[in-house]
């Protein structure tokens, strides 16, 4: 039984502690079994053993990828290939061929921006927050979620950086590089701001799900069948053998990383709404933002989670891991940010009234009865109406109503955005200025485009990584719980 | 080989010095060291190895730089330095001149200094030193674009092949010779207007020589119709000068007095000089069919259609009027339009009562009927002498008019024509047929810039060369001669009409500079000395047109005004003259295609505009609950309009639809001068051609019919919204309310309720960011602070310092795809507000027939607490020590959150390479859903369209003391940096050991400031106290915009003060844009309302800052 723990070195911690001890006699007294309405729901369905676990999420990504990953693949590599040509069209000829102007000189470039790397903060927050707080649940989707971050801030990196006038020198002048003029970077920016905190979030995540990955990476490695996939894998988990040091290193790691990471949750959308909040834009000019924004993220980021997740566990037939559990906690999850997210709005409302400013109260006037109208009552509609839905059990459990609101909240989450920023800037202080944003067929494709970036991320990530967090979900079942009937290292349980 | 240097001697006498006590004692080291050279080790050989690795490095070292150079191919351009044979007297490279020398438009030239640097004219200003000198008109800047113009005529042409100037030379000599024979019979002249008094002179020896030649002259938008008026009331060749600014009332009957008319910069530097508030403010009544920048100034306005005006001014004319022919002759007239009399009545008792010190002034559309009548009333207003002076015009001889040319060549008695400039194959009355009838004539001989319609039906086009590159003379308004003197050699070895009209007479002497030398000796620059002041002060002393002493005949007058024409069923058209492009001759002139229209703000194109309750009439779709027709229908953001078609006497023409406020009802306006066939790049495809309704009966026609088609057409105009929906972002009052509190404007907007907000110690407002001068001020410099006033109340919109900020600055045109898509690059620009009756809801039929307009000059309003600055990631908008906020261009990056955090919207973004590509895109339909950037620009890779020749002669209009911008980078004012540190640079050079460098006040003038004819522009030093600014910031009716924001501009502006007539049926207590603030905040700023007041928001203030304000403010009242 110690053989097999270590082989299998991906295996939960607490399985190898069977190694340390002789069998223990089975316990006397069994407490008394909680009555049933608190008896906790079960984490893995089905009392799957923990070599099921093992075949079902590493067997994704070993046997080949079914027939319908190959379309969509391709459908979204094409995507991703548009976008980089729309880029090199954007760079090379002008920022002019996207629709903005004065005095929109924002609009779908910094909408798209904000919208993904909203959706990257469902990631860290299900991995680092959930994580201290002990939520267990987290297991089954932190993985896949956490790529999704890093795919989804890799989105957004893009937009910011080409939607400057002169990408060349931006590159060159927005990193504080000492510099003989002694000119640095203007430190009272936010867009500067943005540049630290996007790169420091992007770089933690990074980390963080590198960490989160080394066990299966060598749970891959060991299963390997090929010599490059055993040498790739080999290479990336690092030499990883799941001794006691390795785990208790690895543990240890991981927390830290995820202390590191949950100010960033917090840092990194609060500081995206500094580019809006710190501007005397009516509409933008708001202190509610910072919190405002961060509920938006972790609302539009649980949107996309589901989004991705539900499709994946009917396609590969996770419903065991993935339970129907897993999917009422992140809509819960949902209903909570979306209701903060409408207080907000609300919020918004009353005080550009009771603030007495005729030019904030314009503003908002103007974004639910203005030209823009349509894109108001979206989101509103997406926002605030459709995660209501999630009270009701039923429509919880429905996994099609589901995975058709949470697409509401991501639309919703997108019109957010752009309402933010496009109905704010096309009407401000001097009338004479106002205008009107339309975007043009490069705007549109390439948002479209960045959709296929993120979608070939993500399929590759499925097709060469186990999506699901091996052996952490091992850790979480009733095997891996000594005190548990099941648990312990107990014959023919791995 | 290294040489060592002998030991320098001790010297056997005088002085001994020494560097040290050791030297003293003369130790040996010290006698090696000071032998030695370099330092101990210093000299030493590198020894084998250690050279070896020098090799190394070296050779590597240039490897690299040599693969750097082959992969980034970086070299630099080679340039060829050709040094001067003989350096010209006075010139500096890099330094710039003034030369004086006069834009001739018609019979009125304008006296202007031409900037000249490097071998070329770059800028025009007004001549300071002529005589009623006051700044410029936008076509006067914009006219040195048109000299680099690459589409002008740049061959001469006989029958569509290139022929040599000299073989031209021939043809006029030979045409000479064989009108010389039959003293001129069949030669026929047909020129444009000119004020030059060498053509005089020749077309006087023309007719000496050539007896029996016959001289026309055409101008399809005839600014001197007025003329045939005095003369019937005073006599031939009398001639009536305006001086507005003699006057305290003025009537204008029809007249855009400040726009279309002539002298319409002197009639707002004249304006402007009364309007000041104050008892001696002027007051400005207008009776008009169109809304004019005249009428948006006026104190009273009347809205009548072009026919009525006619009844208007008998209606004054039988008030003003006591007895006498013409007032019995005008009694049946003035009952014909009743509901004006009240209007009429009250009017004419103010002239009345400021008899002396009133003018009445008719629009040149007007027929001759109203141009008598308001002879007459000027001479009942005492007006000779005193706010018109009638002067004696010399003339060159008589002059037929167009449809006597055409008569003749169609009765086949016409040889040779020859037209010295104009374009009468486009312009001509279209009844008269005039390219046709020119097939009769076996010869047409054509002097023109352009290649255009009329170069095509001539045989000869013979290049006309620019001012800028010819000598010549003008007359200005008032009759001063001026000097054409050309700042550079012909670009394409054009023609003066001088050099042909001399060829033409067969005279001796044809080179246009003796000719010039010659008339100006006649007038009096005698010799040498004569003619150096002539051309050095731009003007001849004492040369203005002589007043004549005539007296008024009132019976010929009588008899003269006839009443209305039988008036046709249907609307009436006004062919109106184009605040752009003039006639048409603008045409191609990018920057007058770019600049705004001032009251439609429509850019690159006319329109056909009709009034609200004429448009509903017609059925136009109305904008969503008012009865206000929609005709700014924002389709994808852009307007696309509907089109509408004009059809007088089965003539028809189809333009798109604009329902401009303020139009008389049952009108349409239609500018002429547009849909050019033959055009260059810039003006081919923009707008639609209005000259086939000119007839011969004139600009005014009747009985038109306009009908819906069913086509849109894309119309780009600058400003969308014109209502300040409440927002006292213009602030104005009425004379009377200004007395009672004449700093109203510092009490309106939340500048007055700013007692809650957070304060420091000394009582300006906290801010997250401080104002760079508080928080470090060592950097605010105590010898030059630079600010800028902005007087709302003489400002009419005209836009001149819109093209003369473009042309200072080197700001690119963008074309009319681009400026559809909100992307225009002014750095100025004029906002155009109306407010309507706040009486009359919204949704009545009536609530925009009538408005009041105001306009406001915007531009970078270089703030102290700049909003941009704090956002720019990387610097590159910053605050200089001498207060402004000046942007380091090669820094930007273009994240534009600059532009998105500006509370003015004043920055412009390159959106692309606009200053690389050619202007030939107004034919492009570059507003498509896929075309984005039109036949613009391609990318790196593509090519630029410009031939390399042409783009050197595009080039050379550049202002070399600023830079030229590349795409992806934000732009703005500047407040001409460039001309400021001229002055600090000359201010320094005077100043020597002195050390005083500070620039004295108003030394410094921007462009906008210099071209500003009504002097509202003010700019200058503030820490002079001579600076005129200080006076005006501490003008009562000083305020800034969005003061409330703290941004602490450097531009404010002063408030409007409107002077309406109590007596007056439409007198308003207040102007309507201040009771649309009042009614909006309910506010009213003559009363205190500090925190906590009474009105509406009071409560909402106590609230939210209640206990921020007991602890911070310390009771500081409710200004900043």
């Amino acid at each position: 039984m110690a053989n097999a723990a270590a082989m299998s070195a991906g295996a939960a911690p607490s399985s190898k502690k069977g190694g340390a001890h002789s069998h223990p006699a089975p316990p006397k007294i069994v407490a008394a079994a909680p009555p049933r309405e608190l008896e906790r729901y079960p984490l893995v369905l089905n009392n799957r053993p923990l070599n099921w676990i093992t075949e079902r999420i590493a067997g994704v990504c070993e046997k080949p990828m079914p027939i319908w990953w190959w379309p969509a693949f391709i459908v979204s590599f094409g995507g991703m290939m548009l976008m980089a040509g729309l880029v090199t069209y954007l760079i090379a000829t002008g920022v002019g061929v996207w629709g903005l102007n004065q005095p929109a000189a924002w609009a779908w470039d910094i909408t798209n921006f904000v919208f993904w790397i909203g959706i990257g903060h469902a990631g860290t927050l299900i991995s680092a927050v959930l994580c201290l707080l002990r939520q267990k649940w987290r297991t089954a989707i932190n993985r896949a979620a956490e790529a999704m971050t890093l795919f989804a801030v890799a989105c957004a990196g893009i937009f910011p950086v080409v939607h400057t006038g002169r990408v060349w020198m931006a590159l060159w002048w927005l990193p504080p590089i000492p510099n003989n003029m002694a000119i640095w970077p203007q430190f009272r920016s936010p867009l500067l701001w943005d540049v630290f905190a996007v790169s420091t979030y992007g770089t933690v995540s990074l980390l963080f799900w590198y960490t989160g990955l080394v066990p299966d990476l060598a749970t891959l490695r060991d299963r390997a069948t090929c010599k490059i996939k055993r040498l790739l894998y080999g290479f990336f988990s690092l030499g990883w053998t799941g001794s006691n040091r390795n785990w208790s290193n690895y543990e240890k790691a991981y927390l830290i990383l995820a202390g590191l990471s949950t100010p960033l949750v917090l840092s990194v959308h609060s500081i995206v709404s500094f580019d809006f909040a710190v501007s005397q834009v009516p509409g933008w000019h708001t202190t509610i933002f910072p919190p405002y924004f961060v509920a938006g993220a972790i609302f539009s980021g649980f949107g996309m989670v589901l989004t991705l997740m539900l499709p994946m566990r009917a396609l590969f037939h996770l419903e065991d891991i993935i339970t129907v559990k897993h999917v009422e906690l992140m809509c819960k999850v949902i209903l909570a940010t979306g209701s903060m997210v409408g207080y907000a709005y609300g919020m918004e409302f009353f005080i550009a009234w009771y603030g007495g400013s005729p030019y904030e109260l314009y503003a908002f006037k103007n974004r639910a009865f203005g030209p823009y109208w349509w894109a108001y009552w979206s989101m509103i509609t997406c926002n605030v109406i459709s995660p209501h839905l999630f009270w009701s059990k039923k429509i919880r459990t429905n996994m099609v109503l589901v995975w058709i609101i949470a697409g509401f909240v991501n639309v919703g989450m997108w019109f957010e955005r752009f309402v933010i920023i496009v109905t704010s800037i096309h009407r401000d202080y001097l009338p004479s200025s106002w205008g009107y944003f339309t975007p043009t067929w490069v705007d549109v494709f390439t948002f479209v485009g960045s959709f296929g970036l993120f979608m070939t991320l993500f399929l590759l990530f499925i097709r060469y990584l186990p999506a699901i967090a091996i052996s952490e979900v091992k850790a979480v079942t009733p095997q891996a719980d000594p005190h548990h009937p099941l648990g312990g290292a107990k014959e023919h349980h791995h | 080989m290294k040489t060592i240097p002998p030991p320098c001697p001790e010297p056997e006498t005088g002085r001994k010095y020494w560097r040290s006590l050791d030297h003293l004692q003369d130790k040996p080291e010290v006698r090696e060291w000071i032998e030695r050279e370099f330092p101990d080790g210093a000299s030493l050989a590198p020894d084998g190895e250690s050279r070896r690795d020098w090799m190394k490095i070296m050779s590597a070292s240039f490897l690299l730089a040599g693969m750097g150079g082959l992969a980034t191919g970086c070299r630099r351009p080679e340039e060829e330095l050709l040094p001067f044979g003989k350096q010209p007297e006075g010139y500096l490279h890099g330094g710039y001149k003034f030369f004086a020398t006069a834009v001739p438009n018609r019979d009125a030239a304008t006296a202007v200094l031409a900037k000249w640097q490097d071998g070329r004219p770059i800028k025009l200003e007004a001549n300071p030193l002529a005589p009623g000198s006051h700044g410029t008109c936008a076509c006067v800047q914009a006219a040195i674009l048109d000299l680099y113009d690459p589409d002008r005529a740049t061959r001469h042409t006989h029958k569509g092949t290139d022929v040599s100037a000299a073989k031209v030379v021939d043809a006029l000599s030979a045409l000479s010779k064989q009108f010389a024979s039959n003293s001129g019979k069949g030669l026929y002249i047909l020129a444009e207007r000119s004020s030059s008094p060498s053509r005089n002179r020749l077309q006087k020896a023309l007719k000496d020589k050539l007896g029996e030649s016959v001289w026309a002259e055409y101008e399809p938008v005839d600014l001197s119709a007025g003329r045939a008026a005095t003369a019937i009331a005073y006599g031939p060749g009398v001639r009536a000068v305006v001086k507005v600014g003699n006057a305290k009332r003025i009537l204008s009957l029809d007249a855009d007095l400040f726009g279309t008319e002539q002298g319409a910069a002197g009639a707002m530097a004249g304006y402007a000089k009364h309007r000041k508030p104050g008892d001696e403010m002027n007051r400005l009544y207008v009776v008009e069919s169109l809304l004019s920048i005249t009428g948006g100034q006026a104190d009273h306005r009347l809205r009548v259609k072009p026919s009525e005006v006619l009844a208007v001014a008998a209606q004054v004319a039988a008030a003003v009027l006591k007895g006498g022919p013409v007032a019995d002759k005008l009694r049946g007239l003035a009952a014909s339009s009743p509901a004006s009399t009240k209007w009429a009545e009250e009017c004419a008792k103010d002239l009345v009562a400021h008899a002396g010190a009133a003018v009445v002034v008719a629009g040149h559309r007007q027929p001759l009927s109203v141009h008598l009548i308001a002879a007459a009333l000027n001479e009942a207003l005492e007006a000779p002498g005193k706010t018109l002076d009638l002067v004696s015009v010399p003339s060159g001889g008589d002059a037929v008019s167009i449809p006597e040319v055409v008569s003749a060549l169609n009765a086949g008695s016409v040889d040779t024509l020859v037209i010295l400039g104009g374009n009468p194959a486009y312009n001509a009355p279209a009844d008269l047929k005039f390219a046709e009838a020119t097939k009769k004539a076996k010869n047409v001989v054509r002097l023109g810039y352009y290649e255009d319609e009329t170069a095509a039906i001539s045989n000869w086009h013979i290049a006309a060369s620019h001012f800028l590159e010819s000598w010549g003379d003008a007359r200005s308004l008032n009759g001063t001669v001026l000097p054409v003197q050309p700042l550079l050699q012909p670009l394409f070895g054009g023609l003066t009409d001088l050099e042909v009209l001399a060829r033409l007479a067969g005279l001796e002497q044809t080179s246009p500079y003796e000719l010039t030398r010659q008339t100006l000796k006649d007038l009096g620059a005698d010799g040498e000395e004569g003619w150096k002041k002539f051309l050095h002060d731009g003007f001849l002393a004492n040369s203005a047109y002589e007043t004549a002493s005539v007296s008024f005949k009132p019976g010929a007058v009588a008899a003269a005004i006839s009443g209305p024409t039988s008036k046709a069923e249907g609307f009436e058209v006004v062919l109106h003259r184009d605040s752009k492009v003039d006639d048409g001759r603008g045409l191609n002139n990018g920057w007058l295609q770019e600049m705004p229209d001032p009251i439609t703000k429509v850019t690159w194109e006319n329109v056909v505009t009709v009034s609200p309750k004429t448009a509903r009439d017609l059925g136009l779709p109305l904008e969503k609950g008012t009865q206000i027709p929609q005709d700014q229908k924002a389709h994808d953001g852009q307007y696309r309009q509907i089109t509408l078609r004009v059809t007088v006497n089965g003539v028809s023409v189809e333009g798109p639809v604009w329902v401009q406020p303020g139009l008389a009802d049952g009108v349409v306006g239609l500018a002429l001068g547009y849909g050019r066939t033959a055009v260059g790049r810039v003006g081919k495809g923009s707008g639609f051609n209005a000259y086939p309704l000119l007839t011969s009966t004139g600009p005014l026609v009747s009985g038109a019919k306009v009908e819906m088609v069913t086509k849109r057409a894309l119309v780009a105009v600058t400003q969308e919204h014109g209502l300040m929906e409440g927002r006292p972002v213009v602030r104005e009052a009425n004379l009377d309310e200004y007395k009672k509190k004449p700093d109203f404007a510092k009490n309106m907007d939340l500048d007055g309720h700013l007692s809650y907000v957070p304060r420091n110690p000394d009582g300006s407002i906290k801010n997250i960011y401080q104002s760079p001068y508080k928080a470090n001020p060592w950097t605010k410099s105590d010898i030059n602070q630079w600010a800028m006033v902005v007087d709302l109340g003489t400002c009419t919109g005209c836009s001149a310092c819109v093209v003369a900020c473009q042309a200072e600055n080197n700001i690119p045109i963008v074309g009319k795809g681009q400026v559809s898509r909100g992307r225009e690059m002014h750095w100025m620009r004029i906002d155009r507000y109306y407010s309507y009756d706040p009486n009359i809801p919204a949704s009545s039929e009536v609530a925009a027939d009538d408005p009041q307009m105001v306009v406001q000059p915007m531009l970078c309003q270089h703030c102290e607490n700049a909003p941009c600055e704090s956002v720019c990631p990387v610097n590159a908008t910053v605050h200089d020590n001498e207060g402004l906020n000046v942007m380091a261009y090669n820094r930007c990056i273009g994240t534009r959150y600059c532009s998105n955090n500006c509370p003015y919207k004043v920055r412009r973004f390159n959106f692309f390479d606009y200053n690389k590509r050619d202007n030939s895109f107004a034919d492009a339909d570059d507003h498509h859903f896929m075309d984005l950037t039109g036949p613009l620009y391609h990318g790196p890779l593509g090519k630029n369209r410009y031939a390399e020749k042409e783009w050197e002669i595009v080039k050379l209009v550049k202002n070399p003391d600023v830079s030229v911008r590349m795409r992806g980078v934000m732009e703005k004012c500047t407040f001409c940096v460039q001309r400021i540190e001229q002055a600090k640079i000359a201010v320094k050079v005077q100043a020597r050991d002195s050390g005083n460098v500070r620039v004295p006040g108003n030394m410094v003038k921007t462009a906008c400031q210099e071209a500003c004819p009504a002097g509202a522009i003010s700019f200058g030093n503030v820490l002079d106290p001579e600076a005129s600014v200080n006076a005006l910031q501490n003008d009562p009716r000083n305020y800034t915009v969005l003061g409330f924001l703290d941004n602490k501009p450097r531009v404010t502006y002063l408030a409007r003060i409107r002077n309406p007539n109590p007596a007056m049926p439409d007198y308003y207590a207040s102007p309507r844009s201040l009771q649309d603030y009042e009614r909006i905040r309910g506010e009213n700023p003559f009363e205190e309302h500090g925190h906590g007041g009474a009105h509406g928001h009071g409560d909402d203030h106590g609230k939210a800052g209640g206990s921020g304000h007991a602890a911070m403010t310390g009771g500081k009242g409710g200004q900043i």
